[in-house]
């Protein structure tokens, strides 16, 4: 078997791949780059490369109010669910890694909100958290913490919070099952040791498992952050954006732009910053971890 | 140091807490679709469900009244072509870069991360300039493209991590013994993949069943929608009918929960190996 036949098979086998890749993913992009030099309107899609060419919707996007505005939301999105939810699945995959019955079964159940389409997890929260017939605002008249009904999702103050909690409740699981695996990974004996040693409990945290599953944690603190940053379901569907864009996250901006106002150009020169400014991040905190990665 | 009799059973009840806590969501949409409007739509619900109360009106009452069976068989149709499309394709790609290290591999690691990293918000804005120049818009196909671009990517690195453990000398002997380089990856090397396939397939039907902005943005007409674009528009609706939205969204989820709990075990070792959900 000859080592060029060998080449074609390897370069065969990845063809496939490599064009959907590049004809839905490297083109696309390219595109968006173009459309983002685009200035004007275009209802008609068709007409979009009929519009003059230049650096003003970018301008305009630096300048911008709303565009700052809806960065700082999802700063605020971002942070507010990434840490409750990075705390929750660290504490949950602590407990599921210690041996106790049925819980192969409980560590199944725990991950389900993973599996929930976020609109799902949306239309859930919009009733549970409902002002009139939720029943949270009953539980909170019931216990005497509240004595009027609190609008969650639809007043300007609590809107951003009420987001927040779905998000982190489809987010937490990912956490759980990463910093899982990781922790089964750390070698039994190294735990043995420290016992000998008359570690407690807290020592062998900081000196045994937390540096055993430092790479993983900041992988996942990564992959989750981006996924925050650019989602847009739960958003979309719980509030819109509103009330007066107290929840419009950039990914959201870029989707208002481009298909109620039909200015492509400026969503994709929105979008563009956006993707920089996730890039930049993602290689400092890849940067950062770095010497943890395996 | 001996473990104390009762510490399994203390963290039991610990871990059964917090399930309930996790698990509420799901109960309350069971419970008010399950119950008449009078209680779903009282000033203060009752936690427990009364037992003779309980009824089904709901159910019925939303599947003859919205196309919900289109939306599903939509969602169905378009996971499923998602899922041919890309674990074929990824199968292929990762096999390759686990076998052979090429340039390819870096290239490869760079369109992943591209991937990770694209708002859906945002790369919609080229698919609907492509598709509707390609005559795709309202179209089950180019729904279909649209959640292969992210999803090749993430198939094809989970998938070589599984292939990365299987020893080649499995395949070597099976062509010493007679097959082609396709027989063999085809009848040795796939099979013992199948945990990672099971894995991929999950996770990409998870994430496909779950899309929203790819459906709702390349198609418009209602009998064209999937069924979260469904659900969305229940909510947008001047009175929401919960107890019928809470029943589409039971249903709804059930297929997505069923293939999760019977397919965790993968998902947990696939994660080890790929890292990269999402």
């Amino acid at each position: 078997m000859g080592a060029r036949r060998q080449t074609y098979i390897a370069y065969g086998l990845l063809a496939p791949a490599f064009l959907l890749v590049a004809g839905l993913i490297v083109y696309p992009l390219y595109m968006v780059l173009e459309t983002s030099l685009r200035v004007g309107r275009a209802p008609n899609v068709a007409r979009l490369d009929r519009l003059p060419l230049g650096f003003g919707n970018y301008w305009r996007a630096l300048t911008d109010d709303v565009v700052w505005h809806s960065a700082g939301v999802t700063v605020v999105y971002a942070v507010g669910t990434i840490a409750p939810a990075f705390l929750i699945g660290l504490l949950l995959a602590l407990l599921l890694n210690r041996d106790f019955p049925g819980r192969r079964w409980i560590r199944s159940m725990m991950l389900l909100p993973w599996a929930v389409p976020g609109v799902v997890a949306a239309i859930a929260f919009l009733w549970m958290f409902d002002s009139s017939y939720g029943v949270v605002n009953a539980q909170l008249r019931k216990i005497g913490l509240a004595t009027t009904d609190i609008a969650w999702f639809v007043h300007g103050d609590t809107a951003l919070f009420a987001v927040i909690l779905p998000t982190i409740w489809k987010c937490f699981p990912f956490f759980a099952l990463t910093l899982l695996a990781a922790l089964q990974s750390v070698p039994q004996t190294l735990y043995e040791a420290a016992r000998v040693d008359g570690a407690s409990p807290f020592q062998i945290f900081r000196n045994v498992t937390w540096p055993g599953i430092r790479g993983a944690a900041a992988l996942a603190l990564v992959l989750q952050g981006l996924w925050v940053v650019k989602d847009f379901d739960l958003v979309f569907a719980t509030t819109g954006g509103g009330p007066s864009r107290a929840t419009q996250t950039l990914s959201l901006l870029v989707y208002e732009e481009a298909f109620q106002f039909f200015r492509m150009g400026q969503a994709s020169a929105i979008g563009v910053l956006m993707l920089i400014l996730c890039a930049c991040l993602a290689y400092l905190a890849m940067r950062w971890g770095r010497k943890d990665f395996h | 140091m001996p473990v104390p009799v009762w510490r399994p059973y203390l963290l039991l009840a610990t871990s059964l807490i917090c399930l309930v806590v996790v698990l509420f969501p799901f109960y309350w949409i069971v419970i008010t679709s399950i119950l008449p409007t009078e209680i779903v739509l009282s000033r203060n619900p009752p936690l427990l469900p009364p037992l003779g109360e309980i009824t089904f009106a709901a159910y019925f009452e939303v599947f003859a009244r919205k196309p919900l069976l289109t939306w599903i068989s939509n969602s169905m149709m378009i996971t499923a072509g998602t899922l041919a499309i890309t674990i074929s394709t990824g199968a292929m790609a990762g096999y390759s870069l686990s076998r052979f290290r090429t340039k390819a591999q870096q290239a490869m690691g760079f369109g992943l991360l591209a991937s990770k990293m694209l708002p859906g918000s945002l790369i919609i804005i080229p698919f609907f300039i492509l598709f509707s120049k390609a005559g795709l818009i309202e179209s089950k196909l180019g729904v279909i493209l649209a959640n292969s671009a992210t999803a090749v990517p993430f198939a094809t690195w989970l998938l070589k991590g599984f292939f990365d453990a299987i020893p080649r000398e499995l395949e070597q002997a099976a062509m010493i013994d007679g097959c082609n380089e396709w027989q063999a990856f085809r009848h040795i090397v796939l099979p013992l993949a199948a945990p990672g396939l099971a894995a991929a397939s999950a996770y990409i039907a998870i994430v496909t069943w779950a899309d929203l902005v790819f459906a709702r943005t390349l198609n418009s007409k209602p009998d064209n929608w999937v069924v979260t674009v469904g659900l969305q528009s229940f909510t947008g609706e001047y009175l929401v009918e919960w107890g019928a939205l809470m029943a589409a969204s039971a249903v709804s989820l059930l297929p997505m929960l069923v293939l999760f709990l019977l397919l965790e075990p993968f998902l947990v070792k696939g994660s080890t190996q790929g890292s990269l959900a999402n």
